[in-house]
């Protein structure tokens, strides 16, 4: 095929988009291996020493795991939440349902910093100030509306007469919904998983507001490193990451063919 | 009837303002094949509802045998339903559709296992066990749903427009496999459609609806022979309607007057003083040369459909007539704005009485 000018023009913009996109990502990798002691380009050779330090670290180790454990956790109770919220919704599908839709993904639309506000004064009173158990209650309202949304995009398409025929050949409400309904949900409810893990992974502003010594998530020992001492730890766990997400999307696409 | 398996007492079921059931009695006999026939919004798939136990009727009850089940959850009716849709679960395979009746009565695996392909089988579905629903056409999930809704051997198999969502010949097959499978099980049909000829091939009794109520209920040939309103006669097949008055009554047999013409009515049950109208069904005219028959009429537009040829023709004063005839005894080449004549035999009017 020949080339137009107007695909040169498209192709071309379509990659500098791609380049915008990535070049920022990929800076942290030479970054990562530098020989310097502050954040910056490697000056005479490349150094793993800012790896090695960050599997030393038991700070870094630590707001790691923290960070995993409190991502399993929230993406656990959003998952089973947000789940009985869309299947009891698309039973109902009435004007009600419709209008606590909208409620639910408010989290969405109000700015973090306003929310984290809202969360700070709240949890005060509560007395979940700088407690694990705060931050997963925090990000569960944050993951939830993802997971409902998912959940409700996989049962889109299921006919309305799949409960009633279950119904008729015998089968409980509870039976109809764990036999046949939440099957059917279940491609909604993973995806959801993963998004209320990765929102949870990834929050810093609740986590800022509403934590002080003992709770330190990845996200905030990032923010801290380079508040402190510009650690090119940081660089490096942010390469690691990259690695991470490529690792787990090439397997996801691999999966599907 | 002997003691019906199903009856429905004057049901009653509101939405608003509008009746969806105004007073409905029904019976249903053991094994037979019953179809609530009507247009949309007469109220035929709420009384299936009720029946199934998806809605709950404000006034009046329904007895399985000696049974009250108004107020019973569907699970507890013991009722196989098939859905136009199918309704297949489309995270199952077939073989486990067809079990899933039989999971949740906890019956042991061998029992299910025999159970599932003996259905199966019975709808010619066996080979395609392993396959998910989606991997299927609709006339093959239909027979899927058929196995699963007989796969625990329910009392009474409640069918709603399970046809309505296939193409015209595989809906004329399935209406054979229906009745066949019907014959052959002895289990109680009760068939929602709005189609008058799966109505009409199929059952052993029709209820027509229109309104929430029942209109008239008979066996097939009894209702196409004998409408006893407009709506009937209208709704099951195609008539003629005649404005009548009748002039007098000898030996069961009406002296009608209509404008521009005199005939003789069958009375076939009705009272003279009823009756204001005459039902004529289409094949029951008959088309000849000018002066043959009683009525002269000028053909006013031919449709040829192989087997049969629909003329409409238009007399004088009594306006246009439908005739149907078959294309091999026309007597005479109908073409627009031929002179004929139409006639017909004194049994071929029904009486109607005002709806």
């Amino acid at each position: 095929m020949p080339l137009s000018t107007f695909r040169i023009f498209f192709q071309t913009g379509a990659w500098l988009i791609v380049a915008f996109l990535v070049l920022p990502l990929l800076v942290v990798v030479p970054v990562s291996l530098t020989d310097t002691s502050y954040i910056g380009l490697p000056k005479e050779h490349l150094s793993l020493q800012h790896y090695v330090n960050y599997f030393n670290s038991p700070e870094w180790l630590h707001a790691t795991w923290t960070s995993i454990w409190i991502g399993l956790v929230v993406a656990t109770c959003a998952s089973a939440l947000g789940t009985s919220f869309a299947i009891g919704c698309w039973f109902l599908s009435d004007k009600a349902s419709a209008i606590a839709r909208w409620v639910l993904i408010t989290p969405i639309l109000v700015p973090p910093v306003v929310q984290s506000l809202g969360f700070y004064r709240f949890w005060v009173k509560l007395g979940l100030i700088d407690t694990s158990a705060g931050v997963i209650l925090a990000h569960t309202l944050l993951a939830l509306p993802y997971v409902s949304i998912s959940v409700f995009a996989a049962l889109a398409n299921l006919d309305r007469n799949i409960p009633r025929a279950a119904r008729s050949l015998g089968a409980s409400v509870w039976q109809t919904v764990l036999a046949v309904i939440v099957p059917a949900a279940k491609p909604g409810i993973l995806t959801g998983f993963v998004f209320a893990f990765i929102v949870s992974f990834d929050e810093i502003v609740g986590v800022l507001f509403i934590t002080v010594r003992r709770v330190t998530t990845l996200p905030k020992q990032i923010w801290e490193g380079i508040q402190d001492n510009i650690d090119p730890t940081i660089a490096a766990v942010a390469t690691l990451l990259v690695i991470l997400t490529l690792i787990v999307t090439a397997i996801g696409a691999l999966r599907r063919t | 009837m002997t003691t019906p398996i199903l009856s429905v007492r004057n049901a009653v079921k509101r939405y608003g303002q509008v009746h969806a059931l105004d007073h409905v009695d029904l019976d249903v006999a053991d094994g037979e094949f019953l179809t609530l026939l009507g247009p949309s919004g007469s109220g035929k798939t709420t009384l299936l509802s009720a029946i199934a136990g998806f809605i709950r009727p404000d006034e009046g009850s329904i007895h399985l045998r000696d049974r009250e089940i108004t107020a019973a959850p569907p699970e507890q009716r013991d009722f196989g339903m098939v859905f136009q849709g199918y309704a297949l679960f489309p995270t199952m395979t077939v073989r486990d559709n067809v079990a899933f009746p039989l999971k949740v009565r906890r019956r042991p695996a061998a029992e299910i296992a025999a159970r599932v392909t003996e259905c199966l089988a019975l709808v010619q579905m066996e080979q395609y066990a392993d396959r998910m629903p989606q991997q299927l056409s609709g006339g093959q999930q239909q027979r899927v749903a058929l196995a699963r809704a007989l796969s625990f051997k329910p009392q009474v198999l409640l069918l709603d427009e399970p046809l309505s969502a296939l193409d015209k010949k595989l809906r004329a097959d399935l209406q054979w496999e229906l009745k066949a499978l019907h014959d052959q099980l002895g289990v109680t049909f009760i068939y929602v459609t709005h189609d008058q000829d799966e109505a009409l091939s199929m059952s052993d009794r029709i209820v027509i609806l229109r309104d929430g109520k029942i209109q008239q209920q008979g066996a097939p040939g009894e209702l196409y022979n004998r409408p006893r309103t407009a709506f009937v006669a209208d709704f099951l097949g195609k008539s003629n309607f005649i404005d009548v008055s009748v002039s007098s009554e000898a030996d069961g047999v009406f002296h009608c007057q209509a404008k521009g013409a005199q005939f003789e009515v069958d009375a076939k049950g009705a009272s003279a003083s009823q009756v204001s109208r005459v039902a004529l069904r289409p094949e029951r005219l008959r088309l000849a040369e000018p002066g043959q028959e009683f009525l002269p009429a000028t053909v006013k537009q031919v449709s040829y459909l192989g087997e049969r040829c629909q003329v409409i023709v238009t007399h004088d004063q009594l306006g246009e007539l439908l005739v149907s005839c078959p294309t091999w005894k026309t007597g005479i080449n109908p073409r627009a704005g031929l002179p004929v004549s139409i006639g017909w035999d004194r049994d071929a009017c029904v009486p109607l009485t005002n709806d």
